[in-house]
């Protein structure tokens, strides 16, 4: 297919998206087909499609008039205590998304009325002792059906019309673990599909499937130890301290009906084996299967194949990032997925290591093989204050939040993050009820690194190769998702709260608006009744970005953590 | 069985570290350690072992009574700090409270 064709093959689908989004007698249910033909009207899944591209064939608003981009409509949907982190769905026209306590809203996409919204009933007592909550990461949508998780370990569907539950499923015992999910669901061939929180609890995290219709169970996968053959990679019984999960959606491969997920890093975080790891330490071995991708089975949660990113993970550098980029390239079938550490790691199918090349300028906790993806020069600690920092920065190389491909640049536009952290390993005794929650074994503090002060870029890359094109570098890293569109545009929410539109080609910014307060959520592209709209989540807060205010100072230490607004933008002429 | 010698061990271990330190609060005993403790769920917001402010405040040389430090401790504060009141007991806090007021800036 030449461009001209491309274009004419773009417009066809818009048009005909067009004529489905005006007339609701004609919207389809929403399952595992209609999300993988990936009408642009729409946006139907956490990652844009099952591709996880993050990108919106749109081309209504382009690099030639997204000067006369402006606000349409605003939705605040209050009580967003650590901010709104989620990305907006859109079906047919209609907008739905999650806030703070898995609050629910579907709104009109054109008007932004609100159509209903839905405030589930939380154990406030649990949610109190929690860390890692009360923010929601998103729903996914299927079978008439709006699905979101809760921080005290439900996940809930609700019908898509009316936004009255449907079914209402108990998955984690969350008054004793504490762990919940805040992590949006995948709707995947009649199953509903979520990871739990993991990482430094003293919790063995798990990945569930659950009957889109009944609410029933259908699997689980036990991303600790599942088998007493991984029980060996564990020394000393140290699967039982716990970790893994899978906070973040992963992909799916509808040619294999095999499901990618990512999982987290293992309890404690920091160990003090040395590099003796596999026989000292806190959890001697492997640790099989924290900081991997799976690949799983979607009917049944079988494993299929892994790849474990980061062996006995010491750093806190996991896999849960939730993209896995399918790319066809010259005949070759890539997954592409990026590594809190800040390696982008390129796959086959079947996660066989075709590349591995690295987004961010600053790590040193290893180098790893490009050709077999095998870790070297590794920083494996023992008890005490570091000299030397480690880098990156706890909060990543990568930010959770996605970058975007587009299919016509053939680039990967993707933030990274260059700042790094002061180490003081402790030898902490296991800990294997969730009493005090967590076990991290160190103390820390944020840093510069070596060569200069902290900041991010938004790179366009070459998915495959790591070859750069172009770079916008930022004063503090970017902590949102980014989107690119078929009008020739990446957009990019950044921390302070301005949303920046630029030339994909060359870079160059077209574009900003500034929208109150920080970003580090969604960002998407939909079009109602013919018109192309942007909606991005604004609101800061949270375990990364609760950093900025002492880290940095300016504005954001006057920035709410409370706050946030969905911010919806349109051509004005 | 592996498992229950290796965690009795650590769990003499950690009593043996605990006892010198032991506090008490209105009968009550606390087996805490708390240098540990803000390695393990402290630090991750009270950077340096609270010397140094992060996600959360310096708590080092902080103006804050001990009423108010022991409040927090239990009640939390909404999207900032979880609450540990069913964790701890008075013992514990009375502990975390003389940690934090023996905080020094550490030597280089």
């Amino acid at each position: 297919m030449n461009g001209k064709q491309r274009k004419f093959a773009l417009s066809l689908a818009l048009a005909m998206g067009t004529a489905l989004a005006a007339s609701t007698a004609m919207a389809q249910t929403i399952d595992s087909k209609r999300i993988e033909a990936n009408n642009p009207n729409d946006w139907l899944t956490y990652h844009g499609s099952y591709n996880s591209y993050h990108y919106s064939g749109l081309t209504q608003i382009n690099a030639k008039n997204v000067k006369d981009l402006s606000v349409s409509w605003i939705h605040i949907p209050g009580h967003s205590t650590r901010g709104l982190q989620s990305m907006p769905l859109v079906a047919d026209g209609v907008l739905y998304y999650s806030g703070s306590y898995s609050r629910v809203f579907a709104i009109d996409g054109a008007t932004g009325q609100v159509l209903w919204s839905y405030f589930p009933e939380l154990d406030d007592a649990l949610v109190a002792r929690q860390t890692h909550s009360p923010y929601n990461r998103g729903v996914a949508l299927g079978e008439g059906k709006v699905f979101v998780g809760t921080v005290d370990g439900r996940l809930i569907a609700l019908d898509m019309k009316t936004g009255k539950p449907v079914w209402d499923t108990k998955l984690i015992d969350s008054q004793k673990l504490t762990i919940g999910f805040t992590g949006a669901p995948l709707y995947v061939n009649g199953e509903v599909v979520i990871g739990s929180q993991g990482g430094e609890w003293p919790v063995r995290g798990k990945i569930y499937a659950v009957d889109a219709t009944t609410g029933k169970p259908r699997w689980d996968f036990q991303t600790i130890a599942p088998t007493e053959e991984t029980k060996k990679t564990w020394g000393n019984d140290s699967w039982r301290v716990g970790g893994g999960g899978g906070w973040m959606p992963g992909g799916y491969d509808a040619e294999t009906n095999t499901i990618w997920w990512g999982t987290s890093n293992g309890a404690p975080l920091y160990d003090w084996s040395g590099p003796d790891w596999m026989h000292t330490g806190a959890r001697p071995g492997t640790n099989l299967y924290i900081s991997s991708v799976l690949g799983l089975d979607a009917a049944t949660g079988k494993l299929k194949f892994f790849h474990q990113e980061n062996p006995h993970d010491v750093w806190d550098f996991d896999s849960a990032v939730g993209e896995f980029l399918m790319i066809d390239r010259g005949g070759q079938k890539y997954v592409v997925h990026p590594n809190k550490g800040g390696y982008i790691f390129v796959y086959d199918r079947t996660a066989n290591v075709k590349n591995v090349w690295p987004m961010s300028h600053n790590i040193n906790y290893a180098t790893i093989d490009p050709k077999t993806g095998e870790l070297s020069h590794r920083r494996d600690m023992t008890a005490g204050k570091q000299a030397e920092l480690l880098c990156p920065h706890i909060s990543g190389g990568v930010s959770w939040n996605s970058g975007s491909y587009d299919p016509k640049t053939g680039l990967y536009y993707k933030i990274g993050n260059e700042w790094c952290m002061h180490l003081d390993i402790v030898k902490t005794t296991p800990v294997t009820e969730p009493q005090v929650q967590l076990n991290i074994g160190a103390n820390f503090q944020i840093a510069p690194p070596p060569s200069g002060p902290i900041y991010g870029h938004l790179d366009a890359r070459d998915p495959i190769t790591g070859q750069t094109k172009w770079e916008v570098r930022y004063p503090e890293p970017p902590l949102a998702s980014v989107l690119s569109t078929g009008g020739d545009l990446v957009f990019v929410p950044d921390a302070r709260g301005t949303v920046h539109a630029y030339d994909a080609t060359t870079g160059k910014e077209l574009w900003n608006h500034g929208d109150g307060t920080g970003h580090q959520g969604g960002i998407i592209s939909y079009a109602a009744h013919g018109k192309q709209y942007v909606a991005v989540v604004a609101g800061f807060g949270g375990m990364a970005s609760d950093d900025y205010g002492p880290t940095f100072g300016g504005v954001f230490k006057s920035m709410p953590r409370d706050d946030g607004a969905l911010v919806v933008y349109s051509l004005s002429k | 069985m592996k498992f229950s010698i290796f965690y009795l061990a650590a769990a003499v271990v950690s009593l043996a570290c605990a006892l010198p330190a032991m506090a008490q609060s209105a009968g009550q005993t606390s087996h805490l350690d708390v240098d540990q403790l803000f390695a393990t769920t402290c630090g991750w917001c009270h950077s340096d072992g609270g010397r140094v402010a992060g996600k959360g405040p310096q708590l080092m040389n902080t103006k804050r009574s001990d009423d108010f430090i022991r409040y927090r401790i239990k009640h939390g504060k909404e999207g900032a700090m979880p609450a540990f009141g069913s964790t701890f007991n008075d013992a514990d806090i009375d502990k975390i409270i003389q940690y934090i007021r023996a905080l020094k800036p550490e030597q280089p």
